[in-house]
């Protein structure tokens, strides 16, 4: 999963970003309305964080643009702003959320679960695949009842993947789900993460279309 | 805002157009009372004169007619009130009285011929006339109490009393009833301002009101537009405040968090750091805050003479050791003793936030200057500088320019516009080519 965060304040977007990345979500940190902007054409998110009072191009008018653009990725607006007007602009602007800071981290990461969850059409908390069970909130994925351990990038990988089952994903799509803009990864990461959970799920469970992605299918 | 302040003296228009009036009308109306009154008795005694001209000109006719030798005639009295009040007597040559009224005494009544007035005075003075017939033989002397003048004119004058005493009380009720239907719109508007609260400062505007508190009621409503301005600008510098404080305590409590999850001991030192510069942050912001909230009250500022160029010494003195440490070359220019009508501490606050963005905003190696002159004082930076067009909206709380790497609060250059504000002084923004010149320039007064 990779999100996206516009926030001018130094201290916060490096709190944000840190303790999503500890998440496990691939996040890239935008400083201004412009920058969020431009990284919102030119990249694939799953989600953006984004505060309302942004240097060059205000925040509202970001989200604006974003759904001019006809791009339905989840938006979470985490502004100082507090008034009921604000709110309800942002929300009738095609915001999915409004928190109004200081938010703990956990509820951030909370809403965002929930929203990712809402964006890819379902309410269950947990993804399942037959015995294979992904538990985002906390973190634990269970094969036929019992706990696997998966690292950070290899959890990430897992539940795009479980998101999108039924679907292949390309290379690129999932490369950018997982890494940000500051961790390029190596050529052949994709394939070590992948081999990793064959061997910890076993192999049959991600299906290779050599040349075009990976995919799970529907149990 | 209803009980009276114990210093005021209230008056009432009403009562004091009852007085004013009531009180002309009845000094008119005595005055015109007193003009009548005199005039009629002028009048009354010109003919109560005349009149007795004709009687003593009647009796002397009558009397050269009546040749009796008896003795002294007297008349009879008939029955009118008036009659006491009228005497004659007819005297011969020789000193005789011949004939009498009833009331006519023995003596003679005048000595003189012509008019004369009794000794007495009041309602014992009488009036008389004397004349011989044109013989010289008979002598006839009138005589008329005062009294039937005095009760004359003082009837006439009466009757222009009596409508005066029920007309007085009722031009006095309508007096009361016409000020209270003209000044009823001032109870309105009254009514209106009494209802109003804090939060309730529009414009009063009564469905009518008096030309006359036209004035009044403009001075009011430019009065609630600078409270209500005021009490604006309050509401959104306490909302402006508690927006900027929470993005620093979202950040502490983020990095808090980061920390705790935290998985090596390099990220949780880099988030432990983090913690101190917004909790830093938010205490500068605090700091400068509550600067501005004492600058805000402070209308009567108390100016003294301070030595500009003395304060400036010390307050570059204080930053000389962040200058050194930056590497930026901290410089003071004055003119000698330079004297300027202030508060120093103010000053010293004006000067600090000045020194403090100059020296924030200067890259390493740089040159921070600050010049003092007679009417001046300048600080000029290397510094990025401020954009001629945002020059105006750096002065507002909380405005930061945008894609700024250096952490502030938005605020120093509100408190710096401020201060200078309450010294008369004007702020100027300029470009120092590069880098930003700040300029204080105190008026010539």
């Amino acid at each position: 999963m990779r999100l996206l965060i516009a926030e001018d304040d130094p201290q916060l977007g490096d709190g944000l970003t840190v303790g999503l990345r500890q998440d496990g979500y691939a996040v890239d940190w935008v400083r201004d309305g412009q920058a969020a902007d431009l990284a919102l054409k030119t990249e694939h998110y799953d989600l953006l964080v984004l505060d309302l009072g942004l240097p060059r191009l205000e925040g509202m008018e970001v989200l604006r643009s974003l759904r001019f653009r006809e791009q339905n990725l989840p938006v979470l607006i985490l502004t100082a702003r507090d008034a009921i007007g604000d709110k309800i602009a942002g929300l009738d602007g095609g915001a999915d959320e409004y928190l109004v800071k200081p938010v703990s981290l956990d509820e951030l990461s909370a809403r965002i679960r929930a929203m990712i969850r809402r964006a890819a059409g379902r309410a269950q908390p947990r993804l399942q695949l037959g015995d294979l069970v992904l538990d985002p909130a906390t973190r634990q994925v269970t094969l036929a009842g019992v706990p696997v351990e998966l690292s950070v990038r290899e959890f990430s990988l897992l539940q795009v993947l479980m998101e999108h089952s039924g679907r292949v994903m390309s290379r690129a799509q999932l490369e950018s789900s997982i890494y940000g803009w500051r961790d390029e990864p190596d050529s052949n990461a994709l394939e070590v993460h992948i081999h990793h959970l064959r061997r910890k799920l076993g192999a049959e469970r991600i299906k290779t279309l050599r040349g075009i992605g990976y995919t799970m299918p529907k149990a | 805002m209803s009980t009276a302040q114990p210093s005021t003296r209230w008056f009432s228009l009403r009562r004091r157009l009852l007085v004013w009036l009531l009180g002309g009308v009845t000094g008119g109306w005595l005055a015109a009372l007193a003009f009548t009154y005199f005039d009629a008795h002028h009048e009354i005694d010109e003919l109560f004169d005349a009149q007795m001209v004709q009687m003593a000109q009647t009796l002397l006719a009558l009397a050269s007619e009546y040749d009796n030798d008896d003795d002294i005639a007297r008349l009879e009295e008939t029955g009118h009130k008036y009659q006491k009040k009228l005497a004659f007597q007819l005297w011969d040559d020789e000193g005789r009285l011949l004939l009498r009224s009833p009331q006519a005494p023995l003596h003679r009544l005048a000595e003189v011929d012509g008019f004369s007035e009794s000794a007495g005075s009041g309602m014992d003075r009488w009036r008389y006339y004397s004349q011989w017939d044109r013989q010289g033989r008979l002598r006839v002397q009138v005589a008329e109490h005062h009294y039937l003048r005095e009760d004359l004119s003082g009837h006439i004058a009466g009757r222009l009393l009596m409508p005066a005493l029920f007309g007085l009380p009722l031009l006095g009720a309508w007096i009361w009833f016409t000020t209270r239907r003209s000044l009823s719109p001032l109870d309105e508007i009254a009514a209106e301002i009494a209802a109003r609260t804090p939060d309730r400062l529009d414009q009063v505007s009564p469905a009518v009101a008096p030309q006359e508190i036209g004035p009044l009621l403009a001075a009011m409503n430019a009065l609630f537009r600078r409270v209500s301005g005021a009490m604006e600008q309050e509401r959104r510098f306490t909302a402006d405040a508690a927006h900027e404080l929470r993005t620093p305590l979202a950040a502490i409590v983020a990095q808090a968090q980061v920390a705790l999850r935290a998985r090596s001991a390099a990220e949780r030192d880099h988030a432990l750091e983090q913690i101190v510069t917004s909790g830093r942050r938010a205490g500068r912001l605090v700091e400068q805050l509550l600067t501005l909230a004492r600058l805000d009250p402070a209308i009567g500022l108390p100016l003294e003479p301070v030595r500009l160029d003395l304060l400036a010494a010390e307050e570059c003195a204080g930053q000389g050791a962040t200058a050194l440490e930056r590497q930026i070359a901290l410089e003071l220019n004055a003119d000698g003793q330079v004297i300027v009508s202030g508060n120093a501490d103010m000053l010293r606050v004006l000067l600090r936030n000045l020194l403090d963005n100059a020296l924030r905003y200067t890259p390493q190696g740089g040159k921070v200057s600050v010049s003092v002159t007679a009417q001046s004082l300048a600080v000029a930076d290397n510094g990025p500088g401020i954009p001629a067009e945002e020059r105006a909206n750096v002065l507002r709380r909380f405005h930061r320019l945008a894609g700024q790497e250096i952490e502030g609060s938005g605020l120093g250059l509100s408190i710096v516009a401020r201060i200078a504000e309450l010294h008369g002084a004007r702020l100027e923004l300029a470009d120092n080519q590069p880098g930003l010149v700040a300029r204080l320039i105190f008026s010539a007064a």
